[in-house]
């Protein structure tokens, strides 16, 4: 098998046998055929041109990025000064002045700078994006089409052109209008988007028991990107037929809230808010943190064949009769739903995290070879730190880490594009970042004026 | 241009006309065998979009998220969850385990554009369903395999959830305050970020084949779309320590977090450019924090010591206000701030509204219900839900006779070889009680019948 040790451990039944061995070593080669270089491939979007266009707002940024590693050629205009966006890093740290964020989503990009508050700005603007199949605008809404460059005059003279506006409350509607100039960040995205009122632990003392923000990431920034992608996409479809351009319109304040869903589901049903269950879930549950002898483990053991394997696998059939069903487990009381951390806990901490990810992979494995799966699959791992996944051996055999040097001589790592993809991979092919790097080549290329 | 450029956006986005507007993947046909949320919100996507998605569960069995419900909650024998993620899906029952079921399957998937999977890696293979195989019969086809950890390397057998692949991400010990409890990322975030970033790659590849005519393969890892999205690899590399859980705060942006208001509402507030800091000055009155030396610069307000002195002088300010007046502020200043709205708050919200992005739909067998379209409105194609997720093997008259052209005796057949099915009699798989399937002409799928309605 590819990439492989030896008889490796499988989970499923159907994966073992001469028949399905002869299938996996056809499917190898088409595997082995994906994990070299990209270089030499076809890009899904080459020849499409993409005009970037915004102010400190990242969903923007992203969202051409991903285009760009799809292989649309992408042209982020930056006032002279560059994009604010250029400053917003944790912590005040940078490189050559530049943020993190911004080094990690600079990838297959051509740098420009015009001045749109000048006629020649403009003039060079529309020259641009009359060659152009998308644009990506991030600004204030109605930004551009009071500069006479917007959609609506855009469009007259390419009719092709599909105009993606990225914004907090979006395009339209009276309170878009009315709220159009509040800026754009993460944080007031996931706020609007109702998300921190659903995590955190109301039992704790201020301010640790206040709505709680997704961490570590860009959740509403990240989801507003690709679903602008999405859009962008599915609008480059029609227009592959139809040769008709379209605007796509986006508020990142509503992007968690509507494509995930269960928010409004909940809403609905309920006809009241969600109270926050701290570690819980609501639809699953065993499934989630806790503490073992040597730091956290994750366990997702939610159906009632895989709870009542986890109880065997550590030994505690006693809590069988209380906690039988879902619906015994995801209680809306949450002391009562402790009460089964609890004794978990209390037996998950008498093993280390290697310990029990063992014990759970092995009980499946016993359980794959079952024909009725009735053991279920009790799932542990451990709950693993950024820092153990950067030396995971899996992610540097499959490239997720893309050292780079840059010309100043700066070294950085950034991760690699995604998914794998047999014809058209998605790739990294160049990480330059400087304010208007690429001013020569595109001011030569489209007739732009100086 | 005369006309004021949101009445002329109003009238492009109006979503009275948004159901007579033409469908983006009309006479797109997707087979979807994927099950719980990674993959069913890809096909969601599609079918939201007008795609023919023939969704394939186990007879009696099921997908499991038919009983994936909050704290075992049914409406009308439904789960409304599960409802949510598969609109406008056609529903049949299939048993793949079946040598004649896997034949059903490959005559399916010789008629569609697009597969969808998301079993452990390697096992639509090893069934003689995986791409080697439908590639053969359909070298068009592009086909996504959705999985935790991709399908090569050590970890690829390795089984996950969403809550898995967050953990094995490491993104998992990043949300809480720092020195508390860590929380997950709600609400699956771990199968919808994917999932979207799944829907992507699937629409680069149709894309290319409207070019090329060329199909292909897309293996699609979870875990790596996480890890995608993550800066700490960056910042790793550059400072040799990592990021950690930081409550509220922001620490790209300062200020930044979440305050209470004057009338116990929570807003949340960030503050990403200079420009944006000095209209915040203003609006809290102190308009000369925007020229101390600490705060004028976006990289030197980032420093610890400088962001949380200046998120105390925020938190003074917020609880004087009331969560109206911040909004106010935040307008007439320009700077980024929000309310922290809540499920009920959602629901009830004309903004969404009058987006389109929560609508009231009418289903014929479930009555009148409120869900979501993606936050992504196109202005000609835009996304409609024409009807909710049906009971377990409801489709299957359409799916075998219309599109495979088998006659009432073979499917009778197939039936009784327990090779196709539906429901047993369980809530989340049946029909509600009310509803008579028996009456019901797309459930014998009757075309006469149907056409007559029409």
């Amino acid at each position: 098998m590819t990439a492989s040790e030896k008889n490796p451990q499988v989970y499923s039944r159907h994966l073992l046998g001469k028949r399905a061995e002869e299938q996996l070593a056809r499917f190898d080669e088409l595997l082995r055929g994906m994990m070299g270089s990209t270089e030499n491939k076809p890009e899904a979007l080459s020849g499409i041109t993409v005009i970037e266009v915004g102010r400190a707002n990242f969903a923007g940024i992203i969202a051409a990025t991903l285009l760009g590693e799809y292989g649309a050629e992408v042209i982020k205009i930056e006032p002279p000064g560059g994009d604010p966006a250029r400053k917003i890093t944790p912590y005040g740290v940078n490189v050559n002045g530049v943020g993190l964020p911004f080094l990690m989503e600079s990838r297959n990009k051509s740098y420009i700078t015009l001045d749109l508050n000048t006629e020649t700005g403009r003039e060079n603007f529309k020259k641009l994006t009359d060659k152009a199949v998308v644009i990506i605008d991030a600004l204030k809404p109605g930004e551009l089409d009071s500069s006479g460059i917007g959609y609506r005059q855009l469009k007259e003279s390419n009719p092709g052109l599909i105009y993606v506006a990225i914004s907090p409350y979006g395009h339209y509607t009276s309170q878009g209008e009315k709220l159009s100039h509040i800026p754009d960040t993460d944080l007031t995205a996931q706020a609007e988007s109702g998300y921190p009122s659903i995590t955190g632990d109301p039992r704790e003392p201020e301010p640790y028991n206040y709505p709680l923000k997704a961490g570590g990431i860009w959740a509403a920034w990240y989801m507003s990107a690709a679903l602008a992608v999405a859009g962008a996409m599915t609008a480059l479809f029609c227009w592959q037929t139809t040769g008709e351009g379209q605007m796509v319109d986006i508020a990142t304040n509503d992007a968690i809230t509507a494509w995930q869903g269960f928010q409004v589901v909940w809403g609905f049903t309920s006809e009241k808010p969600r109270d926050r269950i701290a570690g819980f879930d609501w639809c699953l549950y065993p499934y989630g943190f806790f503490k073992c002898k040597d730091g956290y483990v994750t366990v997702a053991a939610p159906l009632d064949q895989d709870f009542r394997g986890l109880l065997k696998l550590l030994n505690r059939w006693d809590l069988e009769n209380d906690w039988r069903y879902v619906f015994d487990r995801t209680v809306d009381d949450v002391d009562k739903a402790e009460e089964l951390r609890t004794e978990l806990e209390k037996t998950l901490s008498k093993f280390t995290r290697d310990e029990l990810t063992r014990k759970a992979l092995d009980f499946s494995a016993k359980s794959a070879r079952n024909p009725l799966r009735s053991r279920g699959f009790p799932i542990i791992v451990p709950t693993k730190e950024p820092k153990e996944v950067m030396q995971e051996k899996h992610w540097s055999i499959r490239n997720n880490f893309l050292k780079v040097d840059d010309p100043e001589g700066n070294e950085f790592i950034i991760p690699t594009a995604i998914p794998k993809m047999s014809a058209t991979p998605p790739r990294v092919k160049s990480t330059k970042y400087g304010v208007g790097a690429d001013n020569e080549r595109i001011y030569g290329k489209y007739g732009l004026r100086k | 241009m005369s006309e004021n450029y949101f009445s002329f956006t109003r009238q492009i986005f109006n979503t009275a006309e948004a159901a007579g507007k033409p469908e983006a993947f009309k006479g797109i046909r997707v087979l979807d065998l994927s099950r719980i949320i990674f993959g069913p919100v890809i096909s969601r996507w599609l079918a939201l979009f007008g795609a023919e998605v023939i969704k394939v569960e186990e007879p009696d069995e099921g997908d499991t998220w038919r009983l994936g419900t909050y704290w075992a909650k049914y409406r009308k024998d439904a789960n409304p969850y599960f409802q949510a993620l598969n609109p406008n899906k056609y529903f049949v029952g299939i048993d793949l385990k079946k040598e004649k079921g896997k034949e059903l399957v490959l005559e399916l998937a010789k008629k569609s554009d697009i597969v969808v999977e998301n079993f452990r890696a390697g096992l639509a293979e090893a069934w003689g369903i995986g791409y080697t195989t439908v590639s053969e019969i359909n070298p068009k086809i592009i086909y996504i395999s959705c999985s935790g950890y991709g399908q090569w390397g050590p970890l690829r057998f390795f089984p996950s959830w969403d809550l898995i692949a967050q953990s094995m991400s490491g993104v998992a010990r990043l949300t809480g305050f720092p020195g508390k409890e860590k929380y997950k990322l709600q609400d699956y975030y771990g199968d919808f970020l994917p999932g979207l970033f799944g829907v992507t790659s699937v629409l680069a590849a149709l894309n290319y084949r409207a070019k090329h005519g060329k199909g292909q393969y897309i293996d699609m890892a979870q875990a790596e779309a996480i890890m995608r999205i993550m800066p700490n690899w960056t910042y790793m590399s550059v400072t040799g320590n990592d990021l950690e859980s930081t409550g509220n705060v922001d620490p790209t942006m300062a200020p930044s977090n979440i305050f209470k208001t004057h009338d116990g509402h929570f807003v949340a507030i960030a503050i990403a450019t200079d420009e944006q800091f000095s209209g915040l000055a203003k609006a809290m009155g102190m308009p000369e924090l925007s020229r101390d030396k600490r705060f004028g610069d976006t990289l030197d307000r980032l420093k610890p010591e400088n962001a949380a002195e200046i998120n105390k002088i925020v938190e003074g300010w917020v609880p004087n206000k009331t969560e109206n007046e911040v909004i106010e502020l935040a307008e007439k200043y320009a700077f980024p701030a929000a309310r922290v709205m809540d499920d009920w708050r959602i629901v009830k919200d004309e903004w969404r509204r009058e987006r389109g992005s929560i609508v009231d739909i009418n289903d014929e067998m479930y009555g009148e219900e409120t869900s979501a379209l993606p936050a992504a409105m196109l202005e000609k194609n835009p996304a409609k839900i024409k009807w909710l997720a049906k009971p377990l093997g409801y489709h299957n008259n359409y799916v075998l006779k219309k599109l495979l052209g088998l006659s009432a005796k073979e499917i009778e057949n197939l039936r009784k070889e327990e090779v196709v099915g539906t429901w047993d009699n369980r809530v989340g798989h049946k029909p509600p009680p009310y509803y008579d399937v028996s009456k019901d002409p797309m459930f014998n799928y009757d075309e006469g019948k149907i056409n007559d309605r029409k």
